[in-house]
């Protein structure tokens, strides 16, 4: 078991009506798994993804990531926990415009403590596994959605994560790209990586292992 | 990590050129601006620092208040150097001057004069005392005989090939003909010395050897041991009243002690300043260079600091306002890991380079413009390039910059929340927004300060310039030099004096601009006691000298022809008569004499009062002052009734040509050298004024940035807006007068705090203006104008864009 919500809940007040985000999620993700978070626009998908992701905190609840319990972790603590065993993929990409490829691949590493060597041994493992050497000093702008999403998901696995956090990765690219980047998932899975993504394309979903539908907050399936 | 940092700092400064050039420009500026005033200041701090043991030499000063007269003297007299020598034990050497003033010096009788400034009699012991290297003669023996002289290269070159100089003869315009002795190095700029090139040996001079201690003529030079302390010296300069002048006194004081002259209030104090503190803190009489003001000195370093920091919160403003587009950046740099930590690293490595660059830009910048800067300044300064501390300065300097302006962006930027920056609506550069504020009315706070400052000081120096100084200094042209004729002085005069457009002409080395000036100590007749004796300029002036300069007199008579005893006459100024606390017609034919322990003294007799004249600058109160008909004279006044000056001084150096032989003709009219009395105080209003226009281009950098930014950010809805009919007047209203508020608030800070320092600056001159509403109000418009000019044109740029732009984009 990688981690595990207990009865978690988030919400905000909004004039004087406290509006739930979360409401009261039971969920277990093990090793392994391919989930698919669904659901209506506003239904809460990216809020739990955030809060998996520790970028986001909550309410009332519990949860526990790798036997360490989140909810009771000092923010530095927590940081070094998803910095550790998380890799996030985004819709829109978000690489950093300024940096190269290599360069934005690079950039996790550079927050852990790995030599010059070592960081040059693990992109160009990426570059290679991807097929995007021949791009690496090209910058973002330069890149097609497909690929920019591709040194996306090479930045979140080059520091070898436990789980790979997709927030609709596929929301921004077409059909033909959009398989292709699911067909990578579903390798990545069966290479033993956790992924837990966003999505709102059935499609999608079927990739993975299992889906979980949410609306205005709750459950209603899993 | 480090490199890493760099790479993306000069990414992101190539990817916004528009708002890096705002940022580099407004630093440079402001580093260039505030290197060029340390320079100043440095130069400044560091006078007469280059003397070997210049710690170890001090002046001596004396302040005498003597029957209600008060004398703040940088001269001692001349026996003062012998007692100090022989009483004080702690003295390793005593050196003393005796300027004559300006003097002309030829080679032989055939060759032409040349004009020295501040000749001066010194003692042998002047090489010793300020290490005085001599080039060619030998130090220890140069002026030990009469009628020796030695000069500085410069001087040397002007009559010589400087090796052939020693052993030769040079005739000075009194007519005494002297050997060189020595030729030295010239003297250095940033020294008191600086003016001085030709230096006679002091045993030829006939005061040298009077035990004269009424009279204070000679800038008075100790060197202590390096173990003694000048508390020593000050202990025995306090008992030298006792011991030596009362002693003097007593001839002409019958029963003089220390406890009655005290108890009528008079003092006779000496006091000591060391040679490095005369340059700003010395404001006695007479200086022997003029000197400058600490006060100047702080001025000047506020003006540099608010350059550098002006600059700073341009750099601060700008980064946070432009921190939205990095904070999609800060966000997934967040979520890959980083900490604060390494995000506040990172934007302090961009602010450190961007301060760098500016550093090398500005150094650039303050190396071109400092030959203009020396101008402006009357300097010789250099950027010490080649001196390892300057560069130490420099770059730790620029460290605490890049750390002082990059560590509010920083924190700002590293503060940023992930989630809601990766969501795109955080709004990070609103948050910013009241610090901003803040730092945009500071700025312009500032700006306004100096504006009104400036202005303040240019009123005061206009003030000056067209006060009345209480004589006619137009249309009086000044012949010099008029010593070299000899008895043909006055059939100079009266040849000048029929002279078709001459009015009047007078012969007199005493002008009421900076010229030669006596101070001598006067006693009343049948009186001679403290109470009645006052201490007076004494001029020798001839029977023409109050007409020429229309002095105005307020009671008695001038000199007249036909008096035959006008020869022992004098005509008092009424700053005297206040002195004396009697009426104008009451010290009308009272007699006094200056002239002490001599069997019969010559008495002067009292025939007229004339009104107060300015005969130093405004800075100083008119002292008392006394004329009387004398004898030898180096300039000729002349008083000119003509549209054409030209053809008047035409005529008159056809005269000097007939009767000079060949000697230059050297003129001056007497309003320009007054006009130059106040040059300190016009470089002070020029340098101010460059610096303030450099502080309002800075805060106008800043501004203009921000407007630009808040434009960009708006652009949305300024969109909505005109899809809904509002017109691009109303637009840019909208935008600008956010900031005009800001100015505003900035303006009515700066009022009050300017007119409090301003009022206190100009509380050191004597006379003054008093600060008007009109600066205030041009101040203002000024400040307004400029501010809006900078604004409109960004919100004008962004209220005529096609709404379609900016909406399509979301």
């Amino acid at each position: 078991m990688i981690l595990q919500l207990k009865n978690l809940f988030k919400w905000v007040n909004s004039g004087g009506n406290r509006v739930f985000l979360l409401n009261d999620i039971d969920f277990t993700v093990e090793e392994g798994e391919f989930i698919s978070i669904m659901g209506p626009s506003g239904s809460g998908k990216t809020t739990l993804l955030n809060v998996i992701g520790m970028l986001d905190d909550f309410n009332e609840g519990e949860y526990n990531f790798l036997g360490e319990p989140v909810h009771n972790l000092k923010e530095k603590h927590r940081s070094n926990l998803y910095k550790e065993y998380i890799g996030f993929v985004f819709q829109s990409y978000h690489l950093i415009d300024e940096l190269t490829v290599y360069e934005n691949i690079e950039t996790p590493l550079l927050y852990k403590k790995h030599s010059r060597s070592e960081r040059k041994a693990m992109v160009a493992d990426m570059l290679d596994r991807f097929n995007i050497v021949g791009k690496k000093d090209l910058f973002p702008s330069q890149l097609s959605g497909g690929q920019q999403q591709l040194v996306g998901i090479a930045r979140a696995l080059v520091s070898s994560p436990k789980l790979i956090l997709a927030d609709e990765p596929t929301g921004n690219l077409n059909s033909t790209q959009g398989e292709e980047i699911m067909q990578l998932f579903k390798k990545l899975n069966e290479e033993g990586v956790t992924i837990v993504q966003v999505t709102h394309s059935e499609n999608n979903a079927a990739h993975g292992s299992r889906t979980i539908r949410l609306k205005d907050g709750l459950i209603v399936n899993n | 990590m480090i490199v890493n940092y760099f790479k993306i700092a000069w990414r992101n400064l190539k990817r916004q050129p528009f708002f890096t050039f705002l940022n580099i420009f407004g630093l440079t500026i402001g580093m260039a601006g505030s290197l060029l005033i340390a320079l100043y200041i440095y130069d400044e701090l560091n006078f007469d620092n280059m003397f070997p043991d210049a710690e170890r030499i001090h002046r001596i000063n004396v302040d005498i208040k003597f029957g209600g007269d008060v004398s703040n003297l940088a001269e001692v007299s001349s026996p003062v150097a012998e007692v100090l020598q022989s009483d004080v034990p702690q003295i390793e050497l005593v050196t003393r001057f005796r300027n004559s003033g300006n003097m002309l010096i030829k080679k032989s009788a055939t060759d032409i004069n040349v004009k020295e400034t501040q000749v001066s009699y010194v003692d042998p012991s002047f090489f010793e005392m300020f290490g005085v290297d001599i080039l060619f003669g030998d130090s220890t023996s140069a002026l030990n005989e009469p009628n020796t002289l030695v000069l500085t290269k410069t001087a040397a070159e002007k009559h010589f090939k400087i090796g052939e100089a020693v052993g030769q003869s040079l005739i000075l315009n009194n007519g005494d003909t002297y050997v060189v002795t020595g030729v030295i190095e010239d003297l250095p700029k940033n020294s008191l010395l600086r003016n001085h090139g030709v230096f006679l040996a002091m045993t030829g001079n006939e005061e040298e050897k009077e035990n004269n201690w009424g009279s204070n003529d000679f800038p008075t030079f100790i060197k202590l041991l390096p173990t003694a302390k000048i508390e020593d010296v000050q202990t025995a300069l306090n008992g030298f009243f006792k011991k030596y002048f009362i002693p003097f006194a007593q001839p002409y004081m019958p029963g003089i002690t220390e406890e009655q002259f005290l108890a009528s209030g008079n003092y006779y104090n000496f006091s000591t300043i060391k040679l490095q503190d005369i340059h700003l803190h010395s404001n006695r009489f007479p200086e022997m260079s003029s000197n400058g003001s600490i006060q100047n000195i702080y001025i000047l370093s506020f003006i540099g600091l608010f350059l550098i920091v002006l600059a700073s919160v341009n750099f601060m403003n700008l980064s946070t306002a432009h921190s939205l587009k990095r904070a999609k950046e800060v966000g997934i740099r967040k979520t890959l890991g980083s900490g604060k930590t390494a995000l506040i690293k990172q934007f302090l490595a961009e602010s450190g380079l961007i301060t760098f660059i500016a550093l090398l830009l500005a150094i650039g910048v303050a190396a071109l413009v400092l030959p203009f800067f020396n101008t402006l300044a009357d300097k010789t300064m250099e950027i010490p390039f080649s001196t390892p501390s300057f560069w130490l300065v420099i770059i730790i300097g620029t460290l605490i910059l890049g750390l002082f302006s990059g560590m509010y962006p920083a924190f700002f930027m590293s503060r940023f929340i992930p989630v809601d920056v990766l969501k795109g609506h955080a709004n990070g550069s609103r948050k910013g927004g009241g610090i901003r504020s803040t730092l945009v009315v500071f700025q312009f706070a500032i700006s306004v300060f100096l504006i009104i400052s400036t202005l303040v000081v240019f009123q005061q120096l206009q003030y000056i310039q067209n006060k009345d100084v209480g004589y006619a200094k137009d249309q009086v042209l000044v012949i010099q030099d008029v010593g070299v004729l000899g008895n043909q002085q006055q059939s100079f005069k009266q040849q000048v004096k029929q002279l078709a457009h001459v009015k009047q002409a007078s012969l007199s080395s005493y002008l009421p601009i900076p010229s030669y000036r006596r101070d001598r100590g006067f006693y009343e007749e049948g009186a001679i006691s403290q109470e009645n004796a006052l201490q007076m300029q004494s001029w020798d002036v001839d029977m023409d000298y109050l007409s020429t300069l229309d002095l105005e007199l307020v009671a008695g008579r001038d000199f007249n022809q036909t008096f035959g005893s006008d020869s022992l006459s004098i005509i008092i100024n009424e700053a005297t008569v206040k002195v004396l606390g009697i009426t104008p017609e009451e010290v009308l034919n009272k007699r006094f004499t200056y002239e002490l322990g001599v069997e019969n003294p010559r008495f002067y007799k009292v025939i007229g009062v004339v009104k107060d004249f300015h005969f130093e600058t405004l800075r100083n109160d008119i002292a008392a002052l006394s004329m009387h008909i004398g004898g030898y004279a180096n300039d000729l006044a002349v008083k000119i009734n003509a549209k054409d000056y030209a053809a008047t001084v035409a005529n008159i150096d056809n005269i000097w040509q007939k009767m000079a032989s060949g000697q230059l003709f050297n003129h001056y009219f007497m309003e320009d050298s007054f006009n130059n009395t106040y040059n300190a105080e016009q470089r002070l209003g020029r340098i101010f004024i460059t610096f303030t226009i450099l502080s309002i281009v800075i805060a106008c950098l800043g501004l203009f940035g921000l407007a630009a930014f808040s434009a960009e950010k708006r652009a949305k809805e300024i969109g909505v807006r005109k899809v809904l009919g509002a017109s691009v007047g109303q637009i840019t209203y909208k935008l600008s007068v956010d900031f005009l508020r800001l100015v505003g608030i900035a303006i009515l800070i700066a009022l009050p705090l300017a007119w409090y320092a301003m009022n206190k600056w100009l509380e050191d001159f004597e006379y003054s203006i008093s600060i008007g509403w009109s600066v205030f109000a041009l101040a203002v418009v000024l400040a307004l104008l400029v501010s809006i000019l900078t604004i409109s044109f960004q919100s004008i740029k962004a209220a005529i864009v096609n709404p379609i732009k900016s909406l399509r984009a979301e």
